[in-house]
């Protein structure tokens, strides 16, 4: 790859209104603004001024009610990916546009439709994040009552990535593999005609954890989201991949390691640190414990808040997989924790994400160390609450990378495959 | 009078010089005022999907196509209302309220194909799995109530959590138990646009703009008397179809029409020609509905609140 390129990559992760349960509530949020396209059409050029490669959006196939009840106090918009990316598209140039897309509840057909049109609005910025659906409530909202076992739906995604490719490769002329449109998973008979995705196909990115996840994304993944709570398990996970890549005879280099980082900053080290507390204070007991509830698929709103976990009515009739319900709450239940205690812990939690809290050059320094230590080839970041967080990061800490070398100064090319550094597809 | 026409990407319109000759395209047709844009191509007069899937690129053309109403057509035998109610949300709500959905049987058997063996559906069976696909996604659209988010960050009140639900819908080809992820788009539900043409002309279910072809003036004018009555089309908005067997000209002497759509795929200059022949239209700029001049639709479950 280019050095002018750079050797950080930044992508920024945009679902919702940020990382922090109550975000939404800070006085500098705007929650309202994330059902306008001018909000889209702001945060798309700021990110693309600041030389990111790409845009994320994450996605769920679950309304986000536990047993039927929705949270009143969590802010739950999740607009539809591909709408606000196509939205994008239009006000901007160079940024890539990356849509999550589960290959359990949808047909090869219409994927593949839907990523010829993003990347033909976006002139050749589509990236798909692959993902398999593992909420239990999903199906539900499909005919079904029960999820695809794990493993299976992995054969399913790796059949469907497969299908897909053919049609794109026919819509684009590369040569493909037509046996791919049969299989256990799909037996379809033709591609359609569709507009002709610039970049051939979108970027394909994924986000694997378990040894199943890891495989699929070896084999197909160009760009992987994954946790990474310090850079010693940021490192392990980043040779891993690179190793399984290179076993199957592709160039590790093709595989971009991005985990997420969440991020509060401030003008002094003490001032970041009293901006995450007060943005942890946002959530409140009942707001703590709707987020455990959802987690779970267990209304806990109905108990006393000040009271110990009724455990035994939860795990005979929690939605998630009563073991590991059970497993995730047996120390607030041998220890009498409360309720809203344990919930408050939880809600804190960083969901195996690393968060960063201290000064632009600190984070600057995080991110070169880490860079360094070849823990990732870049970031995906979760602002603490939008827009503000990555306002400030745009203006503060992309100034520092850029003189550093480490992020790009101007866009190598006009695609996502560009500023990925991975070269046209063959 | 309304005006109306179809969009669709041309073969030719690839790479870089003809993206920029398709945006130049919406340009000049929002520039000559029509009232609604469906995104979809044409078969022999009637609509299908077209060339570039109409829910991702609806959004796209709502910053080229800045006023009138957008409907995307798409396969109503293959979508799944789960991701088809969703998508209608946030389309509706980043085009202004502007979205509408023209969902078809058109070109089925070349879509089954793609879309694999379980897809395959007789002609005889697709009106009910249309009806089917509509009911499922309006049912999503109805598991939250208009007024549901509150954004308060002082009080710290999202929404209502007695104002999201769960609609448990059962039909014979989808069920969907909901709620969507998704608030009720701002038009309540984006607006039903049918080809009658199509083999879902025939469906009871009410739709909010219709598309009708005639051969004569006569004949549109009795087609026109029996839709005013017939369940599916009493409170549409009536377009005719001109540019085939019926010019241009002879729809404007069709008193019951509410506007024309043209067919043929257009280009701006003929939008342009046809907006200078045609009486001012009634509606206005703003939501799809607005300019209809349709009610925001009923939600079954916010009533049974009230009662």
């Amino acid at each position: 790859m280019s050095h002018a390129n750079g050797r950080l990559h930044l992508w920024a992760f945009l679902q919702g209104i940020g990382f922090f349960p109550g975000g939404w509530r800070h006085a500098e949020a705007t929650p309202e603004a994330v059902f306008d396209r001018a909000y889209y059409e702001r945060i798309g050029r700021m990110v693309e001024t600041a030389r990111f490669d790409a845009i994320v959006f994450g996605d769920q196939l679950q309304g986000r009610d536990a047993a039927g009840r929705t949270p009143g106090r969590l802010a739950i918009p999740t607009l539809d990916p591909f709408t606000l990316l196509s939205a994008m598209a239009g006000a901007t140039d160079h940024v890539g546009l990356v849509a999550t897309v589960s290959t359990t509840y949808n047909e090869p057909a219409e994927v593949a439709a839907k990523f010829a049109a993003l990347d033909y609005v976006s002139q050749g910025r589509a990236g798909w994040n692959i993902v398999t659906t593992a909420h239990p409530n999903s199906p539900w909202n499909f005919g079904e009552t029960q999820l695809l076992e794990k493993s299976l739906r992995y054969k399913r995604a790796a059949a469907f990535v497969d299908a897909a490719d053919v049609f794109w490769g026919t819509a684009s002329g590369r040569k493909v593999d037509r046996t791919a449109l049969k299989s256990d998973w799909f037996q379809i008979e033709d591609t359609l005609d569709f507009a002709v995705p610039p970049q051939g196909r979108p970027v394909l990115v994924q986000a694997g954890q378990s040894g199943d996840g890891r495989d699929f994304a070896a084999k197909t993944a160009e760009a992987i989201f994954c946790p990474a709570p310090t850079m010693e398990a940021g490192k392990a996970y980043r040779d891993d991949m690179r190793a399984r890549a290179a076993e199957l005879g592709r160039d590790p280099d093709g595989i971009k390691i991005m985990p997420g980082l969440a991020l509060v900053i401030g003008g002094t080290e003490a001032e970041a640190h009293a901006r995450h507390k007060a943005v942890l204070e946002l959530a409140d007991d009942v707001l703590c414990v709707e987020y455990l509830s959802e987690s779970i698929g267990y209304d806990l709103t109905q108990h006393r808040l000040g009271g110990v976990f009724p455990i035994d009515d939860i795990v005979a009739h929690c939605e998630f997989p009563a073991g590991d319900v059970g497993k995730m709450l047996a120390p607030a239940v041998d220890a009498g924790t409360s309720i809203k205690d344990f919930c408050q812990a939880y809600a804190r939690k960083p969901r195996g994400h690393g968060i960063f809290v201290g000064t632009p050059e600190q984070m600057a320094d995080h991110m070169e160390s880490w860079i360094d230590a070849g823990a990732c080839d870049g970031f995906t970041l979760q602002p603490g609450f939008m827009p503000l967080e990555l306002e400030v990061f745009c203006k503060e800490v992309v100034p520092l990378l850029q003189r550093r070398d480490l992020l790009r100064k101007e866009y190598q090319g006009p695609t996502l495959r560009d500023h990925l550094g991975l070269g046209a597809l063959t | 009078m309304y005006l109306s026409l179809s969009i669709d990407l041309a073969p030719e319109e690839i790479g870089a010089e003809g993206f920029k000759s398709f945006t130049t395209r919406l340009r000049d047709i929002d520039a000559a005022a029509p009232d609604l844009v469906i995104l979809g191509g044409e078969h022999d007069g009637a609509v299908v999907p077209g060339r570039i899937e109409g829910l991702v690129n609806l959004p796209w053309v709502a910053g080229q196509i800045t006023r009138a109403a957008l409907a995307a057509a798409l396969p109503a035998l293959h979508g799944l209302p789960f991701h088809v109610a969703r998508a209608l949300s946030a389309i509706d709500f980043v085009s202004g309220g502007r979205a509408g959905w023209l969902p078809v049987c058109a070109n089925h058997v070349a879509i089954d194909r793609a879309y694999g063996a379980a897809y395959a559906i007789t002609d005889t069976d697709a009106p009910a799995k249309y009806d089917d696909f509509i009911r499922a996604t309006q049912a999503l659209w109805d598991s939250w109530d208009q007024d549901a988010l509150i954004i308060d960050k002082a009080r710290g009140d999202y929404l209502d959590s007695t104002k999201v639900r769960r609609v448990a819908y059962r039909g014979p080809y989808f069920s969907t138990m909901g709620p969507l992820n998704a608030a009720r788009p701002p038009q309540g539900y984006p607006l039903l646009v049918r080809d009658l043409a199509d083999l879902s002309g025939s469906s009871k279910l009410p739709a909010d703009i219709v598309l009708v072809g005639a051969e004569s003036i006569a004949e549109a004018d009795a087609t026109i008397a029996r839709l005013r009555e017939a369940p599916g089309t009493a409170g549409a908005a009536i377009l005719l179809k001109v540019g085939g067997a019926l010019p241009l000209e002879a729809a404007l002497e069709v008193a019951g029409a509410d506007g024309v759509h043209l067919t043929g795929l257009p280009d701006a200059r003929a939008v342009a020609a046809a907006r200078a022949m045609l009486p001012t239209t009634a509606g206005s700029d703003g939501t799809a509905r607005a300019r209809f001049g349709m009610a925001m639709p009923v939600n079954p479950f916010t009533q049974k609140a009230l009662v």
